[in-house]
């Protein structure tokens, strides 16, 4: 997989499946393995826990037999060949009276004449010429005294011939009872054939382990294994005996392969069908719990374009919920913020130019320069107060730039002013400022305090010969408070209440500056219920009260 | 599709392997093959099974080695011998129809070709002789009722019309045995003068011709036909079972063909192949042959069986191998062209 950024939608999906069908088809996989593996485990465990069982009876049998065949012929020798019937019947019962079956004894003589048989009949095949030296007898005859086994017209035969002093003096060939053989392999519950060491089948439950000639099938002549006749899978399992027998059991896996590839195309089925709906259901699902996330990203992505005017609705969920809201009023603020930063912009070069415009007020430069020429000729001491106050007036507006100042510092500059009204109105004007030492540190907007002088002087006078203006500043509990109250003509009502109008408003469209200036610069400065409130009545005076925030200069 | 890839390879994976697994369980069943264990000796034969068990069961009984017979009519048995360089020996097949064919086989001389009668030591060494099976009539005890049958000429009678079991002599060899027999027995000598004899014959079938020699003597054995052309071996069998039946050999005379054993020229185990024609010829099989299973021996130590007629009272008839050998597909040709000219 490439580098490139994924959707998270797909991975959601992509997580879905992962922890949803992978673990489902792994899992049956792996029990399907587990079942296959246990099945055939269990298939070839039991056929050759049968075979093994099988051959081993078979051996035991034929063990005791060979032991009566050569407890026989050890008999024989040890009475040089003069024994009793009575004597060999003895013999043939203590070895095999558990069988219920004795078998057909048979002693013959080197030249094939009966000496003995504990049956009445003896088969041809041991008397008859043809056979002289045929099947068993042939076997027995060339096995140098040893006890061997061979099959004769169907019978297995155990012979061996009876040695004394180097020569043959007889032959001892027993006929082994078939229904012993035969109660051992009728109970086996899967195919089952016992043969001679050339595969010729001698007893068995069934015809298909056989060929036409009653051999071993060629396709099972083989070791313990799996292996396919006539289409069909067996498994077979192959135990040669000592005494030349050897059993097969084989077990058809057919029928069990068939119903297991069954399962397997049915879970292959459910599978491919559990991918489908999962594939289309995860589609949607995680169409649906992505949705907010698609929505985020939207709204980001229109923020990123400038689009502040957004708004983000997600519910799916408590977090998304949680991440909407916030979002929301992180906008709303940042388009407050935006609004009041423009605002406050245009505000402070606008209340910076009326401050030059009201320091520099050419009314009162003219007044005042008109005074001082005035002065220079009756009093040249107050003119040159007058021309310090005005340099000092000049240099406190131009030379800092600082929004905010002391209040000392801005005092410093209504003395100034205050100078030169008081030299210019002389014993009309009169003025007192009530100001709490501590609180000279306090820090305010620049140039506070003038435009409350002057509007005092604008509305004061009116007809009035005499002015008295009070400054007041004190502090209640956080808050500071500058009071300017003057005892002059007052401001008429309809004039008062458009003043009013004008400081709740925004914009100011009438020739109140200095006031409405002031207000502004506060409202902007300080967040919270702070301002200028004003209150007259005409013919008694004017109160102006500012409120501000108490807020120290540090360091 | 393609996102299907990009995005889940694990469920891909996961379903391929899930695919590939069933198939592969599907195909390992399918394909695995069927395994052939590979026998010492093949051997393919036109002798009925019951014949070959005993002989072949105490040959790998003294020799050990394991041997596979393929049962075969004669003529495909030639083909698959020829064809096949797995199938080691052809064993029987009269002499008659094989001989012709003696350059695909391997020249042997066992041992016991000084015991056989001089006339069977004499043929090519590629043709090892093995048994005499004569022709003989096989007659139903039973259906024959007071119809007296000594010979050929007796099948002509009309009570036996549609009662006459006989092969098509293309497709069995024993068939095509009694019909040269018949040939010479009814020419006198002279085979071409017999084809008088075989369209009153065939008229006498009646339109009843048998495609394998064991449905003549199964049918007469079981009641369905009086009485059959067929060999003596056949017949034997038939007797030993305790079938109500008679042999009869012919009046006019019997061919004495042997049949034979014959190594493929091609086989890569001629030893063992030796062996089995060895053991075979050997006065002990040779014995158990003539003793259980209704044949005559080639060996001069060995005699004949109770059962069949000694050789001395059966008259017997020469024929000429050669002259057999060249006019077989003429024969046959004639026989079924005087078959269908009998019919309606």
């Amino acid at each position: 997989m490439n580098k490139e950024t994924v959707c998270f939608r797909d991975s959601i999906r992509k997580t879905f499946i992962g922890y949803s069908i992978v673990p489902v088809v792994v899992t049956a996989l792996v029990l399907l393995a587990i079942t296959g593996f246990a099945w055939s485990h269990s298939v070839t465990y039991r056929n050759e826990k049968e075979n093994r069982e099988t051959s081993d009876e078979i051996s035991r049998v034929m063990d005791v037999w060979y032991l009566m065949t050569e407890d026989m012929a050890d008999t024989f020798v040890e009475n040089d060949c003069i024994v009793s019937r009575d004597r060999i019947f003895e013999i043939l019962y203590e070895r095999c009276g558990e069988f219920g079956e004795t078998g057909n004894l048979v002693i013959l003589s080197p030249d094939r004449e009966v000496l003995f048989t504990s049956k009445e009949t003896v088969p041809y095949y041991l008397t008859e010429p043809a056979y002289s030296d045929w099947g068993i007898l042939y076997t027995a005859g060339r096995a140098e005294g040893r006890t061997v086994t061979g099959l004769s017209e169907g019978d297995i035969c155990i012979g061996k011939s009876i040695y004394e002093n180097g020569g043959v003096k007889g032959v001892i060939v027993y006929i082994v009872p078939e229904a012993v053989i035969s109660r051992i392999t009728a109970t086996g519950e899967r195919y089952l054939a016992v043969t001679d060491e050339n595969g010729w089948i001698w007893s068995g439950n069934n015809k298909m382990l056989s060929d036409a000639y009653g051999k071993i099938a060629n396709n099972f002549d083989r070791e313990t294994g799996y292996l396919k006749n006539d289409g069909k899978l067996y498994y077979l399992c192959r135990t040669a005996t000592k005494c030349g027998l050897t059993v097969y059991t084989a077990d058809d896996m057919s029928s069990n392969i068939r119903v297991f590839a069954l399962l397997i195309a049915v879970v292959v089925m459910v599978f491919a069908g559990i991918v489908f709906i999962t594939y289309r259901s995860t589609d949607a699902s995680s169409e649906k719990y992505t949705a907010d996330i698609r929505k985020i990203e939207a709204a980001f992505e229109a923020v990123s374009n400038g689009d502040l005017d957004v708004r983000l609705l997600t519910d799916s969920s408590r977090e998304f919920n949680t991440i909407g809201n916030d979002f929301n009023e992180m906008l709303r603020s940042l388009r407050e913020q935006i609004a009041e930063n423009r605002e406050l912009m245009t505000d402070v070069a606008f209340a910076q130019l009326k401050q030059l415009e009201s320091q520099l007020n050419p009314h009162f430069l003219f007044n005042t320069l008109d005074n001082i020429r005035f002065m220079a000729k009756i009093d040249a001491d107050a003119a040159d107060r007058m021309i310090i106050s005005l340099s000092g007036i000049l240099r406190y507006t131009i030379r800092d730039t600082r929004e905010e100042v002391t209040l000392r510092e801005d005092l410093n500059n209504l003395q100034y002013y205050l100078n030169i009204l008081q030299i210019r109105f002389n014993k009309r004007f009169k003025y007192s400022i009530d100001i709490s030492e501590e609180l000279m540190d306090c820090l305010i907007p620049k140039l506070l305090l003038q435009p409350l002088l002057e509007n005092a002087i604008k509305h004061g006078f009116g007809t009035k010969e005499k002015l008295s203006v009070v400054i007041r500043g004190y502090k209640i509990t956080d808050k500071l408070v500058f009071v300017c109250e003057d005892d002059g003509a007052g401001i008429p009502s309809p004039r008062l209440k458009e003043i009013r109008e004008t400081l709740e408003n925004d914009t100011n469209d009438t020739a109140h500056y200095g006031l409405y200036n002031i207000h502004r610069r506060i409202r902007l400065m300080y967040k919270g219920d702070y301002g200028i409130d004003i209150d007259s009545r005409e013919g008694e005076g004017t109160l102006v009260r500012i409120l501000l925030p108490c807020r120290v200069k540090k360091g | 599709m393609t996102d299907l890839i990009k995005h889940h390879t694990a469920l891909l994976v996961t379903a391929l392997s899930a695919a590939v697994l069933g198939i592969a369980v599907i195909l390992f069943f399918a394909f695995w093959k069927e395994e052939r264990k590979e026998p010492d000796l093949v051997v393919v034969s036109p002798h009925p099974k019951a014949f070959m068990i005993s002989l072949i069961k105490e040959f790998e009984n003294e020799t050990g080695i394991k041997t596979e017979v393929i049962s075969l009519g004669t003529s495909d048995a030639l083909k698959r011998i020829m064809d096949d360089k797995d199938v080691d020996v052809l064993w029987g097949g009269s002499l008659l129809t094989v001989s012709s064919y003696e350059e695909a086989f391997y020249p042997y001389h066992t041992e016991n070709r000084e015991a056989f009668e001089d006339r069977f030591d004499g043929v090519d060494e590629r043709i090892t002789c093995f048994t005499l099976v004569p022709s003989v009539i096989m007659i139903n005890m039973d259906l024959i009722g007071d119809i007296e049958v000594e010979g050929y000429e007796d099948l002509l009678d009309p009570r036996l019309k549609g009662r006459i079991a006989f092969a098509d002599p293309g497709k069995s060899s024993s068939s095509f045995e009694h019909l040269v027999n018949m040939l010479y027995a009814m020419g006198n000598g002279d085979p071409e003068k017999g084809f008088d004899y075989v369209e009153k014959f065939c008229e006498n079938l009646d339109g009843v011709l048998l495609s394998t020699s064991s449905e003549v003597y199964e049918g007469v054995a079981n009641g369905k036909y009086t009485v059959g052309l067929t060999f003596e071996e056949a017949a034997v069998t038939m007797l030993k079972s305790d079938k109500h039946i008679k042999i009869v050999y012919m009046e006019e005379g019997v061919v004495f063909t042997p049949d034979g054993i014959y190594i493929n020229d091609l086989s890569e185990r001629k030893d063992k192949a030796e062996a089995f024609v060895d053991f075979m010829t050997s006065r002990n099989a040779q014995s158990f042959i003539t003793a259980n299973l209704g044949r005559r021996s080639v060996r001069i130590d060995v005699t004949d069986s109770d059962i069949v007629a000694p050789f001395d009272s059966v008259k017997t008839i020469e024929v000429q191998t050669e002259n057999v050998i060249g006019n077989k597909d003429r024969w046959i040709a004639c026989f079924e062209e005087i078959l269908k000219r009998g019919e309606p």
